[in-house]
């Protein structure tokens, strides 16, 4: 199975005749079920329309008015769960390749954008944006529609949040959210980079700065830890620091690969396990093996992500839960896990899981990597005062955003513990739209 | 990004707000579509064609059938419809209501009668109702509304213009247009006629008469009415061609402003149809399929265009295609074109191949990869291969310079 070792991106746009026979199956449904099944709001029959009339600028435009980051979402959504799942041509024949005539329009069509059409009206009113994942660009974008003048802070020296981060290049290029970071700029966003709390985002720095209201799109920094003996062991990684690493540097991962090694375990059975598998198998790993609790259909990654690592390579140890990491002379050397099932039928958390006695195995692998999930930095929710869930997410109100701090509010996988990057995008929108009727209301 | 463009223009010197109008037809039957086609951003309407008393219409149902081409609907639009069954007592409320609430819009009241008077009358009450402009159906292909079946009055040039006279003398300071059909044998003389008779504009043209398909089971021709069928008026992107020739002839040979109707589906064909003459475009089966929200991408597509071309106003795209319209003669045979081909971009259907060896002239071959390969020497450069190839750019037409040809020659010989 010769899978490919390098992060160029795997998947092709359409070529001009693919995109119109594609385009011209579109029904254009009246009140649309893709436009209504897509978070951020994309008119999907508006912009296929207009690809097939051959406006393909007016087409990007209405992608970017509803959602600054749709080049990345074009490439990254789970659109078999959105758009596409809705697309009333299911029924005929088969749904339309919405995601990639996304992609499409937006290629052919974005360097033409108005960027910044003239505001109908400009506020004096200054709002503060912590953090540049999807969440915070989408909110700190549609509020400079709206007329405000927003200063995004990110702790690190890269906007995008995961889409920089996290994301392999095979599947999002980094080129990609450089040019929607770009466009963001352009229409009026300030964007601050190497920002932490402990100066000046503390809300009281904040506020003396003159900012009327805060959005928190922070996401989830913490990994979660197994807890599993073994941990501290040479040889075991985070995911999440794992394929940042690789993201800012896909061209020689020298270094990286010596510490990793040939065989490769990764615990973890959600997108991210994937991406870090398919990633180390590109670094040029010979063997990774993904141990999951969950059994092949009930993964929490997206199905065309599963088959994708399938067809990688990449081999599976599913329903199965790790016991231990075993070391030699404090390097890993391999892990025991063993077979489980469900006590509880359709329930797939770790609580519900019996150990079947007797099904202990045994890898030889050189490195590990945990991927079994993310949480938020507490540390946030305390800064401002925050009320949160037990699972340390913060809670607002389901229609503005607005957190406990009626001039806090938040979106993205800090608020809903982590789901897609559409789904930032939603709620950095909703969340301005919260911010400008508050402002509105407590001028 | 930079220019401005203002998407208005004028036709019979009155202002439309963008070229897009609606036609008459079922769009416009009713005050209220009107108002949500206003809302939506049209910039004009032609009300569904009214008359008075003694112009029956009995309409029956069904009277619309679709011609669909293989798989895709609505390749065109056949209808056995008939005038507005509305009486123009209701049409001079529904003017006065429409320009009231809009005064920027355009509203056109379109009619038809069947004697002098009452051609005249019509015209003077849609007049004194404060309609923007008078259109007259000379061009119902379908019913019986004349003195003999299936005849339109637009196709008799002295009827043509003695009977836009007659209008004129009742439409007093409102613009009267002609609303003609493509079905006759000189389209130059007929749009002579409607300006010999004094008229402001002109509508080029209007649905075809055509009988839309047969039952192969009962084989009762579409569409089936009780048993019977009859002709019915085609129209939608079928006919588009059609329209395009006609606006064309007229405007390069008759003095007179041009609005165009007659398969017109995207702000594409609008800027053909304006570049070959038309200032206002006019749509009827393109909103009756997908509704007046296409209004949307035609003034996007529209201004969007105009930007990029570096022009200000859609009046600038009027007639500048006519320049490069001659007659068969005055085309030059001096260049030889030859199809070429894009190797990495075939897929291998060899529907090229095919069509020239069996309507062409034999110039491919298929290597054993099923590669086609392009003899120069029996390229005609006809062009047909490249109009049957599904991949865009694949195939494509380039002049052969006299010297490279020989050279080409040379190179084979040796
Ligand atoms: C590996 C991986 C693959 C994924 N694949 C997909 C996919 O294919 N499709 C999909 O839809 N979703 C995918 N997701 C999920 C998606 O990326 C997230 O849901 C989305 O990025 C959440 O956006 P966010 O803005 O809430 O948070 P993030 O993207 O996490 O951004 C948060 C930002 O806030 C910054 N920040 C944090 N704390 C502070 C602070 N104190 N001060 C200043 N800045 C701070 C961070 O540095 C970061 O830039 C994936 C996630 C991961 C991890
Ligand atoms: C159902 C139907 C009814 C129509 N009724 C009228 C009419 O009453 N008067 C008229 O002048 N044209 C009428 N037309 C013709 C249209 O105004 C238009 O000129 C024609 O359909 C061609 O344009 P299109 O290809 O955009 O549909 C009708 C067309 C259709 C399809």
């Amino acid at each position: 199975m010769g899978h490919v070792k390098d992060f160029r991106e795997i998947e092709q746009t359409y070529l001009p005749h693919q995109a119109l026979l594609e385009a011209s199956r579109c029904l254009f449904c009246h009140d649309a079920p893709c436009s209504n099944a897509c978070p951020a709001g994309i008119d999907v029959a508006g912009f296929i329309r207009r690809l097939k009339s051959g406006n393909r600028a007016g087409a990007a435009q209405l992608i970017f008015q509803a959602n600054v980051l749709g080049d990345t979402c074009s490439r990254v959504c789970p659109v078999e769960t959105l758009c596409q799942e809705a697309c009333s041509h299911t029924e005929l024949l088969e749904p339309i390749q919405i995601g990639r005539l996304q992609r499409y329009a937006w290629e052919k069509g974005h360097s033409h954008l108005d960027v910044a059409p003239a505001l109908t009206k400009t506020r004096e009113m200054k709002v503060a944006a912590v953090g540049a994942g999807p969440a915070g660009l989408a909110a700190a974008a549609e509020l400079t529609r709206l007329g405000y003048k927003v200063e995004v802070f990110e702790a690190t020296s890269r906007a995008g949040g995961v889409l920089a981060t996290g994301i392999p290049a095979y599947r999002l290029p980094r080129s990609v959210v450089e040019g929607e970071v770009d466009l963001i700029r352009r229409l009026g966003v300030k964007i601050s980079y190497n920002q932490g709390f402990d100066g000046q985002l503390n809300p009281d720095a904040l506020r003396a700065k003159g900012f009327r209201a805060i959005f928190l799109g922070t996401g989830l920094g913490q990994s979660v830890r197994a807890q599993i003996p073994g941990e501290d062991l040479k040889g075991v990684f985070w995911a999440k620091e794992l394929l940042w690493a690789i993201k800012e540097d896909p061209g020689s991962h020298k270094d990286l690969c010596a510490k990793l090694g040939r065989r490769v375990a990764v615990i973890g059975g959600g997108n991210v396990a994937i991406d870090t598998a398919c990633s180390l198998l590109r670094l040029g790993a010979d063997r990774v093996e993904m141990v999951c609790l969950e059994g092949p259909q009930e993964m929490p990654a997206f199905p065309s992500e599963v088959r994708f690592a399938w067809d990688d390579g990449v081999e599976f140890h599913t329903r199965s839960k790790p016991l231990r990491i075993l070391g030699e002379g404090g390097r890993v050397v391999g892990m025991e896990g063993v077979g489980i099932r469900w006590k509880k039928p359709g329930l797939f958390v770790p609580d519900n899981a019996v150990v079947i006695e007797g099904t202990e195995f045994q890898l030889r692998v050189d490195s590990l990597v945990e991927a079994i999930g993310q949480r938020p930095d507490e540390t946030v929710a305390k800064i401002y005062g925050l009320e949160t869930s037990p699972a340390g997410l913060v809670i607002v109100d389901s229609e503005t955003g607005q957190t406990s701090n009626p001039s806090v509010f938040a979106g993205g996988d800090v608020v809903n513990g982590g789901a897609t990057v559409v789904q930032a995008v939603a709620e950095g929108k909703r969340a301005a739209r919260g911010i400008h009727r508050y402002l509105q209301e407590n001028r | 990004m930079s220019q401005h463009v203002d998407l208005g223009t004028t036709f019979c010197g009155v202002s439309f707000d963008s070229p897009f109008v609606l036609a008459a037809s079922p769009c416009t039957d009713d005050a209220d579509m009107v108002t949500r086609a206003f809302q939506a951003g049209w910039a004009g309407a032609v009300l569904k064609t009214t008359s008075v008393e003694g112009t029956a219409v009995d309409l029956v149902y069904p009277m619309i059938v679709g011609l669909d081409h293989e798989g895709k609907r609505v390749f065109g639009l056949g209808n056995i419809d008939l005038i507005s069954q509305h009486h123009i007592d209701e049409i001079e409320g529904r003017i006065r209501v429409l320009k009231k609430a809009f005064p920027q819009k355009v509203v056109i009241a379109s009619m038809m009668a069947a004697i002098r008077e009452d051609w005249k009358t019509v015209a003077e009450r849609l007049s004194a109702a404060g309609v923007d402009l008078i259109e007259c159906s000379f061009s119902c292909p379908q019913g019986t509304l004349g003195t003999r079946p299936g005849f339109m009055l637009g196709q008799d040039p002295k009827l043509v213009r003695e009977v836009t006279a007659w209008v004129k003398e009742g439409a007093g300071e409102t613009p009267v247009v002609i609303k003609i059909t493509p079905q006759v044998a000189d389209i130059v003389e007929v749009a002579q006629a409607v300006k010999d008779g004094g008229a402001d504009g002109i509508c080029a043209s209007n649905t075809i008469p055509s009988l839309m398909g047969v039952d192969l089971e009962t084989f009762v021709p579409y569409p089936r009415v009780d048993g019977k069928s009859t002709y019915s008026g085609l129209s939608g992107p079928a006919i588009k061609p059609i329209t395009l020739r006609v606006i064309a002839e007229i405007a390069r040979n008759v003095q007179i402003p041009i609005t165009g109707t007659g398969g017109a589906a995207d702000w594409q064909d609008a800027v053909e149809f304006m570049l070959v003459g038309a200032r206002t475009v006019q749509f009827c089966t393109a909103p009756m399929h997908y509704g007046f929200r296409i209004i949307e991408d035609l003034t996007d597509g529209l201004e969007r265009y105009l930007r990029d071309k570096g022009m200000r106003s859609p009046k600038e795209l009027v007639g500048k295609s006519l320049a490069f319209i001659t007659s068969h003669e005055g085309l030059s045979q001096a260049k030889k074109v030859v199809s070429r081909i894009r190797p990495e971009l075939c897929i291998k259907d060899d529907l090229c191949y095919l069509a020239c060896r069996d309507g062409g002239h034999q110039a491919i071959e298929l290597d054993e990869n099923r590669l086609p390969l392009l003899d120069e020497e029996k390229c005609v450069g006809c062009g047909l291969c490249l109009t049957v190839c599904p991949v865009s750019d694949c195939l494509y037409m380039e002049e052969v310079k006299p010297e490279q040809r020989e050279d080409s020659q040379e190179g084979e010989r040796s």
